[in-house]
């Protein structure tokens, strides 16, 4: 579904190159709940960014469903992004002047039946016409969520979704990401093995290399 | 279910975000206004002159200079071989008055007719009616029309020309008899009065056309035929050009100052639109992560831009038109000043204000968009 193929990220710092990722082989199937370890300025999440398209790797392929991303333009990659994907990043990032049921139908506006069970399931139903300053920060990381399960992705990218998170709502969130994303793919970055307990394989990485898989 | 906006339709960011869009909205419409009703108010200079001496359209008038024998000859001069059908020729006797202008006092011209004279006069400026009575042949009595009492705040029994009055000087107090009920200015008294009062017996004579739409092809045509004479002509076009003339300088500086008006403003507006821009950096990002173009954003940023400029200028005009009524109403109408409150002139100059604001905030959006990274969003490293 999602393959890297000798991927690497560089970056400069002056003269010196920085690996942020060095020669990446990783192949993520269908339905597959995959943990990303590392601790802080390992890579992670710039190897997430570069699974979903929102990084250019500097070298090797990032491939989706066989099909190059360095040959899509922004254009068609953001048309990906939109449809193919969902994202859950370390803040909960929504817009303040839209309620939580608007926020989630950013990703798109025809779905507001799928974004109504969602937040029934979510336990947010109550909340829907809230705009996010009126929710606590476990319930905005919930919307987050309903936002990124609402067309139903074939991947869900979550960078350290429960940074922000005490751990009770952030078990709460992963759970809810886990039981909701249906045959959806789930690639989760995170320093807390804890959170990815439920997962079905689990990459180590450090100095922007997979150490352990 | 019911019908549902999109939630990042532009109305929907406007309308919730009300405290940063009716603020710039405000401003935009201060600058229209302000600028409309500068040009309004200056244009109604010269439309206030224009229409002081309306009534000149109706006729062509000549009067001789130095020798006052000379007024038969110049009349079959321009009554010969005319380009167009002349219905009527009167000789008139005048004096002069003055009547209050937005700049000041400006000579207007008092004529005595003989009786017919005087009621064909009338008719031809489209009179209605008259309040009081006609004057009296010999005797020091006029009448005025609507526009002039109201100008100079009289009414019958006053007396407007005086002997010991330089401006409006006469040899004995005429008495004001009547009002003609007509929007036109105009100063009318009887021939014998000033006949038998002025000491050089000067003879002006009015030409008018059968129609009233050959008057200025006849006028034309009399200009260039006295050309070089010893006759002064007054013709409606000669005053609407001069008075044109008269503020060549005035509407040069107005157009320096409005360009640099419109330039400060815009550059405002388009650092104000760059602060909320910048402020939206997050929700650009995280759109922009989740799968819309930077082209969906920059168009839907731009439509944001322009609904707020159109509206501002919109509201804009509005403002200046209710303002120009409540000055029209207030100020100009009781004094007889004429002022256009939908003055075209003054609404194109007003033009300018959205399109440099447009100009501006499209260059700003362009470039915040440009070269924008929805990851700096999404890894905190813009917050």
């Amino acid at each position: 579904m999602v393959e890297a193929v000798d991927v690497s990220l560089i970056y400069h710092d002056h003269d010196r190159e920085v690996f942020a990722c060095r020669d990446i082989n990783l192949e993520i199937g269908k339905g597959e709940f995959v943990g990303i370890l590392g601790p802080s300025g390992s890579g992670k999440s710039s190897l997430l960014y570069l699974l979903s398209g929102l990084k250019n790797p500097t070298r090797g392929d990032i491939r989706f469903n066989g099909v190059s991303m360095s040959s899509l333009n922004d254009t068609e990659r953001a048309q990906m992004r939109l449809q193919k994907f969902g994202f859950v990043f370390q803040q909960p990032y929504l817009l303040g002047y839209l309620t939580a049921f608007e926020n989630i139908l950013t990703v798109n506006q025809n779905l507001q039946e799928r974004a109504k069970s969602l937040l029934e399931d979510l336990g947010l139903s109550e909340k829907m016409n809230r705009y996010p300053h009126e929710l606590s920060g476990g319930e905005r990381q919930r919307v987050c969520v309903a936002r990124a399960l609402v067309n139903s992705p074939e991947v869900i990218f979550a960078d350290e979704p429960t940074a922000a998170l005490d751990h009770i709502n952030g078990e709460l969130v992963v759970d809810m990401l886990n039981r909701h994303r249906n045959d959806g793919s789930l690639v989760m970055v995170t320093h807390d093995p804890a959170m990815i307990k439920d997962s079905n394989r689990i990459l180590v990485i450090s100095d922007g290399t997979i150490t352990r898989n | 279910m019911p019908r549902f906006a999109h939630p990042l339709s532009p109305t929907i960011f406007l309308r919730r975000n009300a405290g940063k869009t009716v603020p710039l909205i405000a401003v935009i419409s201060l600058a229209v206004m302000l600028v409309q009703s500068i040009i309004a108010l200056i244009n109604s200079i010269p439309l206030s002159i224009q229409t002081i001496y309306r009534y000149t359209d109706r006729f062509l008038g000549v009067s001789p200079r130095l020798d006052p024998t000379l007024t038969p000859v110049f009349v079959k001069e321009l009554t010969t071989k005319p380009p167009v059908e002349i219905e009527r020729v009167i000789l008139c006797r005048g004096s002069g008055a003055q009547v209050k202008s937005i700049v000041g006092k400006w000579p207007f011209a008092v004529m005595g007719f003989e009786k017919d004279d005087l009621e064909y006069y009338l008719k031809r400026q489209g009179y209605t009616g008259i309040t009081g009575r006609r004057p009296v042949d010999g005797e020091p009595e006029m009448m005025v029309s609507t526009a002039v009492a109201k100008n100079l705040n009289v009414k019958i029994g006053d007396v407007i020309l005086k002997p010991d009055d330089s401006d409006n000087f006469s040899r004995h107090p005429v008495k004001l008899v009547g009002i003609i009920q007509c929007d036109r200015w105009l100063m009318v008294s009887n021939k014998k009065y000033f006949a038998d009062t002025q000491p050089i017996p000067i003879d002006f004579a009015l030409i008018f056309t059968k129609k009233l739409a050959d008057q200025p092809i006849y006028d034309k045509w009399a200009l260039g035929k006295m050309k070089g004479k010893f006759a002064q002509l007054f013709a409606y076009s000669e005053i609407e050009k001069e008075s044109k003339k008269m503020f060549e300088v005035l509407y040069k500086i107005i157009d320096a100052v409005i360009g640099i008006l419109v330039l400060v403003i815009s550059i405002m507006m388009g650092m104000l639109m760059n602060i909320y821009q910048t402020q939206r950096l997050v929700e650009f990002g995280l759109l922009q992560a989740i799968g819309h173009t930077k082209k969906q954003l920059f168009k839907r940023v731009l439509t944001e831009s322009v609904i707020v400029i159109v509206g501002g200028w919109f509201c804009g005009l509005v403002a200046a038109r209710g303002l120009l009524m409540l000055l029209k109403s207030n100020l100009m109408d009781p004094q007889g000043f004429a002022l256009d409150v939908g003055d075209p002139m003054a609404m194109s100059y007003t033009a300018p204000v959205p399109v440099a604001i447009l100009l501006i905030a499209f260059g700003t959006i362009w470039l915040r968009f440009r070269k924008f990274d929805p990851v700096a969003v999404v890894e905190r490293r813009i917050v």
